[in-house]
């Protein structure tokens, strides 16, 4: 069932220029019709414009995607923008809070000016507060005209219950979608992370007054969200941001025997294990031989390793942009969501839940459509 | 926008046979040159062809060019669905968006899906919300909110001797300073639809789709002229700002700067994404240009009206800086 190397290296040799730029500049015509209608669809295509044109090649680019690549870097400089300006709205809105204020994800990558905050394309912004703030955050937000999205009564329950994160929250000035956190996984599932551990381990950020997470947990929490999550297909961006990160911080020594034994003591040894696993193989991903091997012993064991790594192959590996899905990405898609509710949500609590979802006509809460403004 | 064929070489789709256009559909695409882009479509949706056919007919019936902006398949449903309530469904690089429209309109859902594709992706360009047509090389830029008529006047001028660029997107190049013609169907609403039968006798409308989520809709094909022209830019000309309302008097009224300013402006589909280019360009349309309110009743008498002051635009536009 797993592919080899060979042919995965040859559909995904295009991320290479997302490092290294100046591959684009073999690229004909054709090869740019595909990256383009790829690159866009797994929103890595600014990533790569971005590259493109601060390493001074754009002019050099064809005229046909050179237009689609400038487009998408005037939206991921705009959607970027208004997220530091929807940051400021909310700093004026709960600072001074008196208790920890945390960026998360994406808005933590460009408040530490990582290589990989650039060509992104922001649509919500993560905040994390101490469980027990997080009442004084919600009126403080709600007095500055932050409202919660309208749900139904069982969605608000669950947010209330069985999520890590309160329902999201939109101000009707500002495009941003708001997502307060008070941990980075729910308090229900099988991995239980101590809020307060992460809390204790916080690194100040180029946006005083906000925080980060410690940059093990960073890589740990990008990689849960990644492999825990319930929709994999298109998501080798979330991976493209994990071997940045990985040579980022990677470059301190310390950084790898730490980032083992923290994902033991957080129980995140598996989301991990994976992460390494296909940022070596996919990406080339510079992840140290101890590492590997202490995430071997840590991580998944090799049964469990054996049905796990060909489903997310199947999974993560994007299809071409003239195909749909295959039956056998849809049919790992379907196991994986499996694991990922078993994982999540005790049977007596997912049981209901699921039923509830089905009720509601399969609307999920995890993508949502593109909102229909347009002509 | 294609590069390798010049229209003149190919066949228009009115001159090809059905069973081509539905082969070329159902196999690597046709694609339609519209100016700002080039979208390649693809269907195995039984009644897309002769829809299709209808409104772009006199398009160039390109396959196999070497690149196209938009990629777009409209697809029929599948499994127990095909019997009990045919759909179609909107596809672009292997994710379906948006939610199908009954199987009997791949039309309606073609032009719909592809204007909101151009609106989200063509960010090289201000894309203004508003009808533009085209004479003697300048743009007369109707901005309007919907439902007020802009496509009706937009589809009458097309009628009588203005070049079609858009009924729906005053694509304005910063780069140059112009407007590029970003060509499709004029899509017509309920008693629009009559009312530019009476105007045009002569036009060609396309089926009429009843029961969209915007009433009956009908498209109006772009002439043989507006097709062949569709890579040449305009250099802006006139503002007018329509208003239709009914038995009024035709009335011309001129706008200041800043008043035409928010109509463009905050109408655009990406005007605060440009940031600074957008404001430039705004400003630029706006000192550039000459700027009215339109009021009719009547379209004979609003054709009228303008054909009335563009000898004023073009004594405007020769003396000032083009």
């Amino acid at each position: 069932m797993t592919r080899e190397p060979q042919a995965l290296a040859g559909s995904l040799t295009w991320l290479g220029a997302l490092r290294t730029p100046a591959m684009v500049s073999n690229w004909p015509l054709q090869e740019w019709e595909r990256v383009i209608r790829l690159a866009r669809r797994l929103r890595l295509l600014a990533r790569l414009a971005d590259g493109v044109f601060s390493c001074g090649l754009i002019e050099q680019v064809p005229a046909q995607p050179r237009r689609h690549l400038l487009a998408e870097l005037r939206l991921s400089r705009w959607r970027s923008a208004s997220l530091t300006w929807t940051l400021r709205q909310v700093s004026a809105a709960i600072q001074p809070a008196g208790y920890p204020c945390v960026l998360l994800k994406g808005a933590a990558y460009m408040a530490q000016g990582l290589p990989i905050a650039a060509g992104r394309l922001p649509s919500d912004l993560d905040i994390l507060v101490p469980r027990t703030a997080l009442p004084a955050a919600q009126n403080s937000l709600a007095a500055a005209g932050w409202r919660t999205v309208d749900m139904d009564e069982h969605d608000r329950l669950y947010y209330e219950d069985w999520s890590h994160e309160v329902p999201p929250m939109r101000h009707p000035r500002l495009g941003v979608e708001l997502d307060l956190h008070h941990n980075i996984l729910p308090p229900v599932g099988r991995t239980r992370i101590d809020a307060d551990a992460l809390l204790a381990r916080l690194q100040p950020s180029k946006w005083t007054p906000w925080q980060v997470l410690h940059p093990v947990d960073q890589v740990l929490h990008c990689a849960a969200h990644l492999f825990l999550d319930s929709e994999l297909r298109d998501r080798l961006r979330d991976l493209v941001d994990l071997d940045g990160l990985f040579r980022h911080f990677g470059a301190d020594v310390q950084f790898w025997p730490s980032l083992v034994e923290r994902s033991g003591e957080l129980g995140l040894a598996e989301p991990l294990a994976l992460a390494c696993h296909f940022c070596v193989r996919w990406l080339d991903t510079p992840v140290p031989q101890a590492t590997q091997l202490a995430l071997k012993k840590l991580g998944p064991g090799w049964g469990r390793r054996g049905w796990l790594l060909p489903l997310f192959d199947h999974v993560l590996m994007p299809t071409d942009p003239d195909d749909a899905p295959s039956w056998t990405a849809d049919a790992a898609a379907v196991v994986l969501l499996a694991r990922y509710h078993r994982r999540r949500l005790p049977l007596d609590m997912l049981v209901p839940h699921l039923w509830h979802k089905i009720r509601a006509g399969g609307r999920s809460d995890d993508r949502s459509e593109p909102a229909g403004a347009g002509p | 926008m294609t590069g390798a064929v010049t229209p003149r070489d190919v066949p228009a789709l009115l001159e090809i046979g059905s069973e081509r256009l539905d082969r070329m559909l159902a196999t690597t695409g046709l694609w339609l040159d519209i100016g700002a882009a080039t979208i390649r479509v693809r269907s195995d949706s039984p009644a897309f062809g002769t829809q299709l056919r209808a409104v772009y007919g006199y398009f160039p019936a390109i396959e196999n060019a070497p690149w196209a902006d938009l990629h777009v398949r409209i697809r029929k449903s599948t499994g127990v669905r095909r019997w009990l309530k045919p759909q179609a469904t909107f596809h672009c690089d292997g994710l379906q968006t948006f939610d199908p429209f009954p199987g009997a309109s791949p039309l309606p859902l073609f032009e719909w899906g592809c204007n909101w594709l151009i609106g989200r992706r063509l960010n090289d360009r201000l894309l203004l919300h508003a009808g533009a047509v085209e004479r003697d090389g300048f743009a007369l830029v109707l901005p309007a909110m919907p439902g007020s008529g802009k496509s009706t006047l937009t589809a009458a001028l097309s009628q009588r001797g203005w070049r079609l660029l858009s009924d729906e997107f005053g694509a304005y190049d910063p780069s140059v300073g112009m407007f590029q013609a970003v060509l499709k169907p004029i899509a017509l609403k309920n008693e629009s639809i009559a009312a530019v039968r009476r105007f045009a006798p002569g036009a060609v409308i396309g089926p009429e789709f009843p029961k969209t989520r915007k009433g009956t809709v009908a498209h109006v094909a772009p002439n043989s002229d507006a097709v062949m022209r569709c890579s040449e830019y305009a250099r802006p000309g006139a503002i007018v700002l329509p208003r239709w309302e009914a038995g009024a008097s035709t009335r011309l009224e001129p706008l200041t700067q800043s008043s035409v300013f928010p109509a463009l402006a905050f109408n655009a589909f990406n005007y605060s994404l440009l940031g600074g280019d957008g404001f430039r360009s705004v400003v630029r349309l706006v000192r550039q240009c000459l700027s009215w309110q339109l009021v009719y009743g009547d379209l004979e008498e609003a054709l009228g009206a303008l054909e009335s002051i563009w000898p004023r635009v073009l004594e405007h536009r020769m003396a000032g800086p083009l």
